[in-house]
């Protein structure tokens, strides 16, 4: 059989002209995708920086906040007192998003690198936990952790995974109505994709679509719903997931319908041997 | 006579930041300085020794920690030194305990917690002979 060379095309003739015509073709397309990468490119750095910067005054504007509340200027009144709290948690709130968005691009960027240590799932679970039970009964929501402690440690970034599964129970918690449960449980499973450890975080909330289970891993992606509305996030907590998961050589998959609620699972493989 | 105010360096470029530090730390007992440049940092903490040093990574003129190598060769490192930075990723952590902070805080730190810390460092070094 005989190859196609584009240097020494086997017609002649016509054909020469029409093989050129290709040829600059792509060659002009493999340029405009350089300079769209490019561009894309500068667009995640400018994130990076402006997401970095951001935190300075933010830094200033909770901690003349915080100085106010703890009474170190003077006694204030309880209305006062709740203002000024008002100011500290927004203030908050947009420093962890702006995190987020750093992250995000840093992800972006192939920034990001992963510091591995063996640790155990179960005190990171536990240590979640205890940062999100006063958020989920201050809901009405029952969160509930099932994780053995002597579940094999898994080895991989431990403050990269307390993110992932923070956010995925940040969001159970947000779209779980109250009443709700949320839970958390983790297993070891030897199956088609071999030896790894099966994280599951699971609501009763109110479910995504079977057609948008890809579209909530994207970035900036919100199912427009009146619930995903009024969540505060940036769009991006599920991306970052997605990324984090990636670098660790896992899988990230949700599991849902509109109203059944919804069960994201991760798996982090065990190292062979 | 009273105990003398713990004094504090606020290495930190952002005017808005400082001020802040500033209000924080003086409200509740401490002398404050503040800079933003090397040189200046340096000079300061080298001819007022500094009990704790506040120490931003990326001042205006340079890595923050290079003010922890000029002063070490001065002799005149700080009793405490602690990283507020905006990164606390594993390698800036390993950097900054490398160059001898004591901790590395992600800004915005509480002020509560910040306080905290302060306290308990600097009750830490006056027992030390």
């Amino acid at each position: 059989m005989q190859r196609l060379e584009p240097s020494a095309p086997p017609y002649g003739g016509p054909a020469d002209g029409r093989t050129e015509s290709i040829e600059a073709q792509l060659i002009a397309a493999h340029e405009r995708i350089a300079e769209l990468e490019a561009r894309d490119s500068l667009k995640t750095q400018f994130l990076a920086n402006i997401s970095h910067d951001l935190r300075t005054p933010l830094t200033a504007v909770i901690t003349h906040a915080e100085i106010m509340r703890d009474g170190i200027l003077g006694p204030l009144s309880e209305r006062q007192l709740d203002s000024i709290t008002g100011i500290i948690n927004g203030g908050r709130q947009l420093i962890e998003q702006v995190g987020e968005i750093l992250t995000y691009a840093r992800g972006a960027a192939n920034q990001l690198t992963l510091t591995r240590s063996r640790f155990s799932l179960a005190e990171v679970v536990s240590q979640l936990s205890a940062l999100n039970d006063s958020l989920a009964s201050k809901k009405g929501l029952a969160l509930i952790t099932d994780v053995p402690a002597e579940l094999e440690p898994i080895t991989g970034d431990r403050e990269k995974v307390a993110h992932i599964v923070g956010n995925l129970v940040g969001n159970a918690i947000d779209f779980t109505p109250t009443g709700g449960r949320v839970w958390v449980s983790a297993r070891r499973v030897d199956g088609p994709y071999g030896d790894e450890c099966v994280v599951e975080v699971g609501d009763t909330g109110i479910g995504i679509d079977p057609q948008h289970h890809e579209l909530v891993f994207r970035e900036f992606a919100q199912v427009d719903s009146s619930a995903s509305r009024q969540h505060h996030g940036t769009g991006l907590g599920l991306t970052i997931a997605r990324k984090l998961v990636d670098l660790h050589g896992g899988r990230i998959w949700v599991e849902s319908a509109l109203g059944q609620g919804s069960r994201f699972y991760f798996a982090i493989p065990y190292p062979p041997g | 006579m009273a105990p003398p105010r713990p004094h504090v360096l606020v290495a930190e470029d952002n005017q808005l930041v400082c001020d802040a530090m500033r209000v924080l730390f003086e409200e509740t007992g401490h002398r404050v300085s503040a800079a933003g440049h090397i040189a200046e940092i340096v000079d300061i903490a080298s001819s007022d020794p500094v009990d704790l040093l506040l120490l931003d990574l990326g001042l205006a003129d340079g890595d923050g920690l290079e003010v922890l190598s000029a002063l070490r060769e001065r002799d005149a490192l700080p009793r405490v030194s602690v990283a507020l930075t905006g990164r606390d990723d594993a390698e800036t952590i390993a950097r900054c305990t490398a160059a001898g902070c004591r901790a590395v805080l992600l800004k915005p730190v509480p002020t509560r917690e910040l306080l905290e810390m302060v306290k308990g460092w600097i009750e830490e070094v006056n027992r030390e002979p």
